[in-house]
């Protein structure tokens, strides 16, 4: 009996430690995968997300499988983009998991066949929004906000939706005039597609433009320049900033206010997807469903100061916490088809002349 | 028989020629200077011969060996030439030692430690450097520098020794020496060598054989008594010596030679060369052949002394013909006044 | 006439070799401004809309005029200013010489954006000098944002370029003829302008094309200076149709870089053709002799107040202004530095593995890659030393043309190169191709510096151990090299503080584990870490400088 009892234990200790690397609710063939990951040896990303936010989800996922080794790559999401697609014609391959924050980019590499179908076991937990065709999956939920200056700023002054935003402008500015800064459409395609969605959802697009236009906006490219200058008060209030950033900022510094639109809040997904004919596709199965995790999102949400898209995962910065503040108004910019209507050159020439036009209507040329 | 030879050389930089035609040979045991003004060419013939310039036209020969062929497309190339060159500025390598700059040329033909260190031994205590292997270039002197550099060109035994205007950074001084050391080591030797210069004192003081370049041609060939006492044209003449000169039309032609006629005077001279009456020529007499006489009998003028100057071991005095300054040597002062001076008819050269 | 195959084959592979590695990438770029879409893209077509589209562009023509005004500008301004500082630091005997140099070379190898930035900060809108001065004074008369400004600051840091080939030319100048100036009656500036300076034209010829061009690959000072006011130059044109279309637009960026290839080039015939068969300058070779320092006498004041002035708007406002910032949590209009001051930055700094890594793997592809660089250079200068034969000339040419190519665009390029080329695919994620890449955009910088050592060789050394008997590379061995080491070292110095700050050339050939600083300062600003920024450009920039120190301390010469 005792005999049995140490085999059962044996056999108990067995299967749990096999168990133990299989994360729960995840299918039994699933070890499988986990041990061509270990053969694999390592996991190639070309990730937009700079590399010391990136950190904390490295050094985790590396306790997880230490086996797999993650080979990080940050660049622009450009700079992704252009490396991605010339190494696939090429045929040499590169990335194994491509993790970008230009979203209309990384749908037109999934249409044009560059991504690998892999159906995640945690697609039960996803919201329907950030799942295309089992090809790519939308990972952070990081809204677009207002940003101004504490110091300079106050009272009626700080815009609390987007028709008080055109209405500052257009009633102030004098006041505001080269104080306004947002991405410059033409350079950040971030930028650009906040403005396209904008649209959609403020009837009063153009009469910003035009205050902007008014106002001499200031535009860039890079979210740094537009806290850094609004911080310092060269600058006043800024349109459209990547939420996770103006956060992280504002924590530490006392300079910067951070604004959640009350009338509607965009929200940007960060999009993963498998590269198709990855050397290491198992390695990348893993790393693409540690982050859509709770485990992985949860260091995303607390660590990696990103915006966590699954609504199980405690704090604050996740979309379970902003639903519960702002509910309907966000608006999550879905990962579909839709948003590469504007990757055609002649649709966004149009939509730049439109903007254009009314920034010279706004200067009162 | 001759150890190099150089046959209708022609070079050029780009459009402007510098030689245009030379031809010579260097016997062995022989010195050969190459004479001439700057720019007549001699430095360009030496680094043709060494192999530093590339001529257009001609061929050289080394012993046997053609180096240089323009007709067979042979250009061997500097290095193995084998010739051992000497250049102005020395070019000792100022980061070898003495004894290194010596003994690369061995290292070079692969001769054995040992043996190198006791030919380059040799060399420099021919040289009386004996003592000073281990010093770097710039720890040493003119005269030293100079030394080293011969003794770096010697010491694999060329055929040939080019020397590169070997005298003209040393001090007035030091050059009287080194002149002598220079011809008695390459006579005590038995080199044969092709030096360019152009001092003339020094060509004929250290040469055996003296070319005088001039304008890319040789102008006239030979001894440096040839040289000095029998040059063919004016500009070996003027090149090769201290000379008065006059200037007049051929007024007689008799017996080999011709009386020349200037503005109030009249002198016999040897005609150098064709001429009949009435062709303008020049009259040119040697300073020192110029002799004070005390009366009109024989080739004689008489002239006003305008001035003169002590030179040490002489006096030279200055006389005037006219516009012209004739000079002639004295051994001592002359009072104010006219004095006669005698031109031997075979010294007065006409050109 | 013929020479030895073990002569001419080293030769032939080294021109060979340059010439691959900077034509391929180059015909590449051509190539791909002649399609309408990635010339990897099964659906190309030969044909001009790239340079229809950019033609009709009024934002090219804006940008094209303003890049011509700056570059231009800041030829003026850094030529003569760095040859004047080349004097006065060579020639004369103005005191405080040896810890002046180090300081003249701070602008050459710290990131222009962060270098910008620094300006931003210390003279910007809200900058501290701004907010002190209109305290002080009631306001602040100078901005940041215009042409004018930019073309001034670019100047300014460009003039180490200059400096430091007029500073070699100035070496081989014998003193005799500045002391007839001297003794004719000239001041001493009167002598560095109507003797000095035009005896060393050729080198301040070449420099000024070299900045000419720098002039046209501006990226990091227009970007943060120019953006604000939306003043375009053309590479941040160049920048902007990269995401004007939605997707990166290849061949319109070829086509630019292809336009500005076709404007600078022909300044490179240009230089040549002021320099061409003028012996006049051959008299700087023959006559070395002992140096003397000229006495500036009261004239040093003038001298010294100039370049206190230069090191002040040059270095110390922009250093300032990045120093001051990695100090503090946030700055500006209405903010006490009291209250703000902090250590965190720095202490993020260091506890972030990958930061320090960065540091030190740039210093290492500086120091080890540089060392590389430098002799692949010095072969490339043997290969054309002393022969004025047609491979020369085409080697002179070759090396300035990389130079004119965008960083932005010149990187893809290589990436391309490296992708599309079969025999170097093993070689693309190793450090090779990085280290590749840098060598090949700053040859012209570094083959001059090379070249000027090799000039100062005196012909006769060389000669001397040919008729010796050494074979041309044993010539090169045994009495070239050894004569040049001293320069070489300093050439390496050089090299290594321009591969200090360049990046954006290797960015796509770069993985993880070789992480270089300039790659993570521009992904840190994009995320808004600007404080981090600061810092690590603060450490940077003191770790460098110290290495400098240590390296001028042990008897490295900047020139020999």
């Amino acid at each position: 009996m005792l005999k049995n009892k140490i085999a059962a234990l044996a056999a108990a200790t067995v299967s749990s430690i096999a168990l133990a690397q299989i994360p729960a609710g995840y299918p039994a063939d699933y070890a499988q995968t986990i041990a061509a990951a270990n053969k694999e040896g390592k996991v190639v990303i070309y990730s937009a997300l700079d590399t010391k936010a990136a950190q904390p989800l490295i050094k985790d996922f590396s306790a997880l499988y230490p086996n797999v080794k993650v080979e990080y790559n940050d660049m622009n999401s450009t700079e992704i983009y252009n490396r991605f697609i010339a190494e696939q014609a090429s045929g040499q391959g590169g990335a194994d998991v491509v993790w970008s924050s230009a979203m209309d980019l990384q749908v037109k590499l999934v249409d044009d066949g560059h991504a690998m179908t892999y159906a995640s076991p945690e697609l039960k937990a996803m919201p329907s929004w950030a799942v295309y065709r089992n090809q790519a999956y939308g990972t952070t939920f990081e809204p677009a906000v207002f940003i101004y200056n504490k110091r300079l700023v106050t009272g009626n002054d700080i815009p609390q939706d987007h028709a008080a935003f055109a209405k500052i402008l257009a009633s102030e500015s004098a006041k505001f005039k080269g104080k306004v800064t947002t991405y410059d459409v033409e350079k950040s395609g971030v930028g650009f597609m906040f403005v396209v969605q904008d649209a959609k959802y403020f009837p009063q697009m153009d009469e910003l433009i035009k205050g902007f236009g008014a106002t001499q906006y200031r535009v860039y490219s890079s979210t740094g320049n537009m806290l850094e200058k609004t911080s310092s008060g060269e600058h006043l209030l800024g349109y459209n900033v990547l939420g996770p950033y103006a956060f992280t900022r504002a924590k530490k510094d006392a300079g910067l206010g951070v604004v959640m639109p009350k009338d509607f809040v965009l929200v940007l997904s960060r999009v993963i997807f498998i590269g198709k004919g990855a050397k290491d596709p198992d390695a990348a199965k893993l790393w693409v469903d540690y982050i859509l995790s709770q485990r992985g999102q949860k260091i995303l949400a607390n660590e990696s100061q990103l915006f966590a898209i699954r609504e199980d995962i405690p704090g604050e910065h996740t979309a379970g916490a902003l639903k519960k503040l702002y509910g309907d108004a966000l608006k999550p910019i879905p990962v579909s088809p839709e948003i590469v209507t504007y990757l055609d050159p002649k649709k966004r020439l149009e939509f730049l002349g439109h903007w254009k036009q009314m920034i010279q209507a706004g200067a009162g040329k | 028989m001759a150890e190099l030879t150089v046959e209708n050389l022609h070079l050029r930089y780009g459009d402007n020629p510098i030689l245009k035609g030379v031809s010579m040979n260097l016997d062995r045991g022989e010195v050969v200077s190459l004479l001439g003004p700057s720019g007549s060419g001699k430095t360009t013939l030496l680094r043709a011969v060494a192999g530093l310039e590339t001529p257009h036209e001609g061929a050289i020969r080394i012993g046997e060996r053609v180096v240089f062929d323009s007709a067979a497309a042979i250009e061997l190339p500097a290095e193995h030439r084998n010739l051992g060159l000497v250049f102005q500025s020395y070019a000792l390598w100022p980061h070898k030692t003495v004894y290194d700059n010596v003994a690369y040329g061995l290292r070079l033909r692969k001769v054995p430690q040992a043996e190198a260190a006791e030919r380059v031994g040799q060399v420099l205590a021919q040289l009386g450097l004996g003592p000073l292997g281990a010093r770097y270039p710039h720890q040493l002197s003119g005269g030293q520098q100079q030394r080293v550099a011969i003794a770096r060109a010697l010491v694999y035994n060329p055929p040939v020794i080019l020397l590169d205007e070997p005298l003209s950074n040393l001090d007035a001084k030091l050059r009287e020496e080194a002149r002598a050391f220079l011809r008695e080591l390459i006579v005590r030797l038995g080199l044969s060598a092709l030096v360019v210069t152009h001092d003339q004192s020094e060509a004929m003081a250290m040469s055996d054989r003296i070319l005088l370049l001039n304008n890319g041609r040789i102008e006239q060939q030979g001894t440096p008594q040839e040289m000095y006492g029998s040059p063919r044209t004016l500009f070996v003449a003027e090149f090769m010596g201290s000379n008065n000169r006059l200037a007049g039309r051929v007024a007689e032609v008799r017996d080999g030679r011709a009386r020349i006629e200037g503005e109030g005077w009249s002198l016999w001279g040897t005609p150098k060369g064709e001429t009949a009456p009435g062709r303008e020529v020049n009259a040119v007499i040697r300073i020192e052949q110029v002799k004070l006489g005390d009366g009109p009998e024989g080739n004689r003028l008489r002239l006003p002394l305008s001035t003169s100057m002590y030179l040490g071991d002489k006096w030279e005095h200055l006389f005037r013909l006219g516009a012209t300054a004739l000079r002639a040597h004295g051994t001592g002062d002359l009072a104010p006044g006219e004095y006669w001076l005698e031109f031997p008819p075979d010294r007065l050269w006409l050109f | 006439m013929r020479a030895s195959a073990a002569e001419t084959l080293p030769r032939a592979f080294t021109i060979l070799v340059t010439a691959t590695a900077v034509l391929a990438p180059l015909s590449l770029i051509l190539y791909q401004s002649l399609l309408n879409a990635p010339f990897f893209d099964a659906r190309k077509a030969i044909g001009l809309d790239a340079y229809r589209f950019i033609f009709a562009d009024p934002d090219f023509w804006q940008a094209f005029k303003n890049s011509g005004l700056i570059a231009g500008g800041m030829t003026l301004i850094a030529v003569p200013l760095g040859g004047l500082l080349a004097f006065v630091m060579e020639r004369t005997d103005l005191s405080g010489r040896g810890w002046i140099e180090p300081l003249l070379l701070v602008p050459s190898f710290v990131s222009p954006m962060v270098l910008s930035f620094g300006y931003v900060v210390a003279a910007g809108p809200v900058g501290f000098y701004s907010v002190w001065s209109r305290e002080l004074f009631g306001g602040a008369p100078w901005g940041i944002y215009s042409i004018l400004a930019m073309t001034v600051i670019a100047g300014l840091t460009h003039v180490p370029n200059v400096y430091v080939y007029a500073s070699a030319a100035l070496k081989n100048l014998g003193s005799d003829v500045e002391e007839a100036a001297r003794v004719a009656g000239a001041s001493p500036f009167r002598v560095a302008f109507s003797v000095s300076l035009p005896l060393i034209m050729p080198s301040l010829l070449f420099s000024g094309v070299l900045v000419f061009f720098l002039g046209f690959e501006l990226f990091g000072l227009p970007l943060v200076l120019g953006d604000p006011e939306g003043i375009l130059v053309l590479s941040t044109y160049l920048f902007k149709l990269t995401n004007k279309l939605g997707t990166p637009s290849y061949h319109l960026m070829a086509a630019v870089a292809v336009c500005i290839v076709a404007v600078t080039f022909p300044l490179v015939l240009l230089q040549r053709q002021l320099l061409k068969g003028s012996r006049k300058y051959a008299s700087i070779k023959g006559k070395s002799g002992r140096m003397r320092e000229l006495p500036l006498g009261g004239w040093k004041w003038l001298a010294g107040g100039v370049i206190g002035a230069w090191i002040f708007v040059s270095v110390l406002v922009p250093l300032s202004g990045i120093a001051l910032r990695a100090f503090v949590t946030n700055w500006g209009e209405g903010v006490r530095l009291a209250e703000v001051l902090t250590l965190d930055n720095f202490r993020s700094v260091w506890e972030e593995p990958t930061m320090m890594r960065g540091i030190w793997n740039t210093i290492l592809i500086g120091v080890v890659g540089g060392l590389l660089t430098v002799a692949c250079y010095t072969a490339i200068g043997f290969a054309t030393h002393r022969r004025n034969d047609g491979w020369s000339r085409f080697v002179d040419y070759l090396v300035l043309v990389p130079r004119a190519v965008p960083g932005l665009l010149a990187g893809l390029a290589f990436l391309w190169v490296f992708l599309f080329f079969p025999p170097l695919r093993p070689l693309r994620s190793t450090l090779f191709s990085g280290w590749l890449a840098y060598s090949v955009v700053w040859l012209a910088y570094g083959m001059r510096l090379i070249s000027s050592s090799l000039l100062q060789v005196s012909p006769e050394l060389e000669e001397a151990a040919r008729s010796a008997g050494a074979p041309r590379w044993r010539v090169s061995r045994d009495v070239t090299l050894p004569l040049i080491r001293y320069g070489l070292l300093g050439s390496w110095l050089l090299v290594f503080m321009i591969f200090e700050r360049e990046y954006s050339t290797a960015v796509y050939l770069l993985a993880p584990g070789t992480e270089v600083i300039g790659a993570q300062l521009v992904s840190l600003w994009q995320g808004g870490a600007i404080d981090l920024v600061a810092a690590l450009s603060l450490v940077n920039v003191v770790l460098v400088a110290v290495g400098l120190g240590i390296a001028l301390r042990f008897g490295v010469r900047l020139r020999d």
